[in-house]
């Protein structure tokens, strides 16, 4: 006992120690900003784990802009270049990803995929005042801290529940049922869709939430039949999606289904099978493939990775491009000077249409619109 | 009442799929005390394996439920073999090491499994072109497609056929000795090496044709598919008595009608809580399992 | 494997069975009291001492670098991959007790992690409490844990308990994503850290996390090695004997999950503290697994292979980091190869435990 006791006594004395003669860099955050040399981009994907598919959507979009920029001069002069590291949607390893992000001395964050994985790189990168311009993750818990630094490029919740809520009431629908994949985003999306269509006097049948990653969702498909709901919106990620609309189909369901943005990608129609996604709705903010002369964007990603862009290829583009822009009005890298710079955007064009920030720092103008299956791919409802 | 047998189809369904994963998980555990954690994976494995089967002799297979037997198989024996490969190479080696040991090299197995097949065929799930696809049933008011009845036909086939091995067979004699003693069969004469290969072989190769029906029938398959589908039927080997091959089949359409009911009565996000509660309580009041015989253990 | 069915010859085989055929609810005496006996006590007092003498060079070198690191490199990817790797250690020590001294497997460990930082981080966000003051509460929710999933499971078999902890750990998991009071999928976020004391909050987080990690491994070590470890070890070993010589299996057993428990719970506060933001997905299975390996690669019931294993496991995948999914593939093959050739572990357990004389256990350690 005693001789550790004594190591323990021995270790608390060093530390005292050290503690009072500490200073320099251990004392504060060290943040420089520059007005010249490269403009350091850094940004969390998932390149590992359930949503590694994302990854390089997310990265592939943000090279093209960086490219694009670097092409055309950089911005006064200075090129940009990108580091990305992987989020793994684990709240941990995306929080070791943002302190390296933050060790190599990036200027702006333009990553940021899964809600709960990206909450706990806030502090990492609020301590250091780098800008963070978030592509993905769009929880309205990412704003409700009101940190200055972070803004979301993509649509929130609480406007995708608008606009979901909308279409639901228009198309005369007696009874709904809303189904969420129990991750952060997708249950935000569907508590503001109920709060609203109650809101609204739409009767909100069913509300299930179901386990990401498995293959059977009979137990929602009876839910739904029970409740003979004639609309289902479905608020996760494509994979599920797919197999939800297909079990929902050959369980006999006829009414209309709907779709949040996670889930608008060509493979939503191929797990569901051509026949049955035709007609199923979804809410998106809009896209390359929706808007005029977006293609143009497309066959350019094309060209350079050689496989379709996916979901937020684009809110990656667009997050460098208003990095990129904002650097340009600001003339530095300074965290503060930057963030001043980007609550005063207003009217730059990013594909939901012109930017400017709420005092909230998202987007004020949600830009989503309603999507249809046609054939193989998503196109604007008429 | 239609809604009740609707609850009871959908719950025989996926526990016909449960069953087959631990059917593997129980025999392997059976005979030689392992809880082999990539078997979920081999699982995985098959589907990948169906796929890639599919993707190059699409065109010679055309579709139909000729095509998916033909299909099956094949998977069957390439997950067969290679679970033979994985006793072989990662579990042999440690079979007289501290038991955590051996259950860490599954681990290890389960993490190599899946991240090589998400370096192989990239992370993006896959989509099987086939279907089985047909009309729709009605009995007593539910719905069952012609699809789930031959997914659990083929399931029972299978389980059917594995029973007549074990019960049956010269080989299958050998398993049981095995899990009783595997000394005393040493000294009996029994080549205890080559009939844990073949249980993995068995075992592996069930999963397997369940990695190729899950990918046939739900269309969509992913690197961590077998996840999921690993932890429950190790739990349904539990529920049955693990070790019990019949057991093992009764705790799967168990826990699957279980969880069939849970979902509709306290919502799809409670049906895990309430599996693995039931799991606990039940083997407080009932430790060996439904089928699984009183042991007295390490005397 | 499970075929050792010869008696082993510890004791003379006669001694053993008439204390087992005698056994009555009166000669099961308090744990572990006769386990000293075994062993002649000067030998093994020297034994002892040399094993301190060891380990406590090796804890006193180890704390030393791990005090002074900020020294050597405070970058915020150090500072904050070494938080990591210090409650990764905490948590690998805490689970040692329970599968390590006393082989019980626990595949749920996360559990107890989940709750200590559940409960200190809706205790500091929602009620205002400073995070030290959350630390009794969090202990005690941990025991109350503890109870309830040690109570019925301690009694059966181990590989159930594998299956029911492990259900456990799910079970809690998807209680806190289910919640709306715990913050639902998204957790709790804003949780305050111990205080800067004047320093960077990351490097001021540091050091109390790295004072509170060596005193619980020096903990550790000092529990191993007094009366209920020795306990622990013997009902490891082999538990009808250990029954049979009196020792209140159930009771000790239960002690090795609780103190495994209260590992857990104060790394979890620590966590909160240190990722400011918790989370449903940071407690999920292949946590549990990952501890579990890092106690296993060390090696079982030694303090210091388990801090190495805890220090591998942590820092190997942030290493390979950049390789995307080629490092869990590189990760679970390592792992095979470790296992294959080097089973015992990275550093067996050695010191502590008395040496036996002449007449080895036979049988492989569970």
């Amino acid at each position: 006992m005693t001789i550790n006791c004594r190591g323990t006594m021995a270790a608390a004395a060093v530390v005292l120690g050290l503690t009072l003669t500490a200073c320099g860099d251990l004392t504060q955050d060290g943040s420089a900003g520059s007005d010249s040399g490269t403009i350091k981009l850094g940004m969390l994907a998932p390149l590992t784990g359930s949503s590694a598919a994302i990854g390089p959507y997310m990265k592939h979009g943000a090279q093209l802009a960086v490219d694009e920029i670097n092409a055309a001069g950089g911005v006064d002069g200075r090129k940009l270049s990108l580091t990305v590291e992987d989020e793994a949607c684990d709240p941990k390893t995306a929080a070791a990803g943002a302190a390296k992000l933050v060790s190599a001395s990036i200027d702006i964050s333009v990553g940021g995929y899964c809600s709960s994985a990206t909450l706990p790189t806030l502090s990492i990168f609020g301590k250091t005042n780098i800008p963070m311009l978030i592509p993905a993750a769009n929880s309205a818990d990412l704003v409700a801290q009101k940190r200055n630094n972070v803004f979301l490029i993509n649509g929130t919740g609480i406007q995708q529940a608008e606009a979901a809520a909308q279409f639901i009431k228009e198309s005369g629908s007696k009874s709904v049922a809303l189904i969420d994949d129990n991750t952060s985003y997708s249950a935000d999306i569907t508590k503001r869709t109920d709060k609203n269509l109650r809101a609204d006097g739409v009767r909100v049948a069913e509300h299930q939430a179901v386990t990401a990653g498995e293959s059977d969702y009979s137990g929602a498909v009876n839910a739904v039949l029970k409740a003979k709901a004639d609309f289902v919106y479905w608020t996760g990620y494509y994979q599920e999606g797919g197999l939800l609309i297909k079990q929902l189909k050959a369980a006999g369901y006829r009414g209309r289904i709907m779709v949040a943005d996670g889930s608008v990608d060509a493979k939503l129609i191929q797990i569901a099978g051509k026949h049955n996604a035709q007609g199923v709705f979804a809410t998106m903010t809009q896209t390359p493939q929706t808007i005029p002369g977006g293609q143009a964007w497309v066959a350019k990603y094309k060209k350079k990775f050689g496989s379709e862009p996916g979901p937020y290829s684009t809110q990656a583009y667009d997050a460098v491009r208003v990095a990129a822009e904002a650097v340009k009005k600001a003339g530095t890298t300074d965290g503060q000077a930057l963030t001043a710079a980007l609550e005063k955007t207003d009217g730059f064009k990013i594909f939901s249409g012109p930017l400017k920030f709420t005092p909230e720092h998202t987007l004020s103008a949600g830009g989503f619109d309603i999507l249809v299956v046609k054939d193989n791919g998503f196109v604007p409802n008429k | 009442m239609h809604h009740f047998i609707q609850l009871v189809v959908s719950g025989l369904f996926v526990g016909s799929f449960y069953a087959l994963v631990a059917l593997g998980y129980s025999m392997v555990y059976g005979i030689i005390k392992l809880l082999n954690f990539a078997h979920g994976d081999i699982y995985m494995l098959g589907a990948f394996a169906g796929f890639t089967v599919l993707s190059v002799g699409a065109g010679a297979l055309g579709g139909g439920l000729i095509a998916l037997i033909a299909i099956m198989i094949a998977a069957m024996a390439a997950t067969g073999t290679f679970g033979v490969i994985l006793e072989r190479v990662a579990y042999r080696p440690l079979r007289s090491a501290p038991r955590l040991s051996v259950l860490i090299t599954a681990v290890g197995a389960s993490f190599a499994l899946e991240y090589g097949i998400a370096v192989a065929f990239g992370p993006n799930p896959q989509v099987y072109q086939i279907g089985v696809t047909g009309g729709t049933l009605n009995i007593a008011g539910a719905r069952i497609t012609y699809a789930q009845l031959a997914m659990m036909a083929i399931a029972v086939l299978l389980m059917i056929a594995l029973d007549t091995l074990v019960r049956k067979t010269r080989s299958g004699r050998a398993m049981r000795a095995i899990a009783q003693d595997p000394k005393a069969c040493l000294l009996m004469g029994v080549n205890v090496d080559r009939v844990i290969a073949r249980t993995f072989f068995i075992g592996s190769a069930l999963a397997g044709a369940a990695g190729v029906m899950a990918g046939a029938y739900y269309g969509k398959i992913d690197f961590l598919m077998g996840f999921v589908i690993g932890l429950k039927a190790f739990t349904a080997a539990v529920i049955g008595g693990i070790g019990n091959l019949r057991g093992a089949v009764l705790g799967a359409v168990v826990l699957g009608l279980l969880e069939s009911f849970a979902v509709a009565y306290l919502g799809s996000e409670w049906r895990d809580v309430f599996a693995f509660g039931f799991l606990i309580l039940f083997l407080t009041v009932r430790p060996t399992g439904l089928l699984g015989e009183r042991v007295t253990e390490r005397v | 494997m499970n075929d050792e069915s010869t008696p082993r010859t510890m004791e003379a085989p006669s001694a053993y069975v008439r204390a087992v055929e005698e056994r009555a609810p009166a000669n099961v005496a308090p744990a572990g009291s006769k386990v000293g006996t075994f062993t002649d006590r000067r030998a093994a007092l020297a034994e002892t001492a040399s094993g301190l003498l060891a380990s406590r060079w090796l804890a006193l070198g180890l704390a030393a670098v791990t005090l002074a690191l900020p020294y050597l490199n405070s970058s915020t990817y150090v500072i904050q991959i070494a938080i990591d790797a210090l409650i990764f250690i905490m948590l690998a020590v805490g689970l040692n007790i329970v599968v390590g001294y006393c082989g019980l497997l626990d595949l749920g460990y996360a559990a107890f992690f989940a709750i200590g930082a559940y409960v200190s981080g809706l205790l500091s966000t929602r009620y205002g409490w400073p995070l030290l003051a959350t630390i009794p509460v969090v202990v005690a929710a941990a025991v109350i844990g503890g109870l309830v999933i040690g109570g019925p499971t301690l009694r059966l078999r181990s590989d159930y308990l594998a299956i029911v902890t492990l259900g456990f750990g799910e079970i809690i998991r998807i209680t806190a994503n289910n919640l709306d009071f715990t913050g639902g999928p998204n957790g709790l976020y804003g949780i305050p850290d111990f205080g800067a004391f004047g320093l960077r909050a990351d490097v001021a987080l540091y050091w109390i996390t790295a004072v509170i990690v060596i005193v619980a491994v020096l903990f550790s070590s000092r529990l191993g090695r007094g009366r209920i470890g020795r306990a622990w070890r013997f009902v490891r070993e082999d538990e009808d004997a250990a029954e049979a010589m009196g020792i209140h299996t159930y009771k000790v057993k239960f002690a090795a999950y609780i103190a495994g428990a209260i590992f857990g719970g104060i790394a979890g506060v620590l966590f909160a503290a240190h990722q400011t933001a918790i989370s449903p997905p940071s407690f999920n299975f292949l946590w549990s697994a990952l501890i579990l390996m890092a106690v296993v690669l060390g090696g079982m019931g030694s303090v210091p292979g388990v801090v190495v294993g805890a220090l591998v496991i942590s820092l190997l995948p942030e290493l390979l980091r950049g390789a995307e999914n080629w490092r869990y593939l590189v990760f679970g093959l390592l792992l095979i190869v470790v296992m294959i050739f080097r089973p015992q572990g990275l550093l067996p357990s050695r010191t502590g435990e008395p040496r036996r004389r002449g007449r080895q256990s036979q049988g492989g350690r569970p």
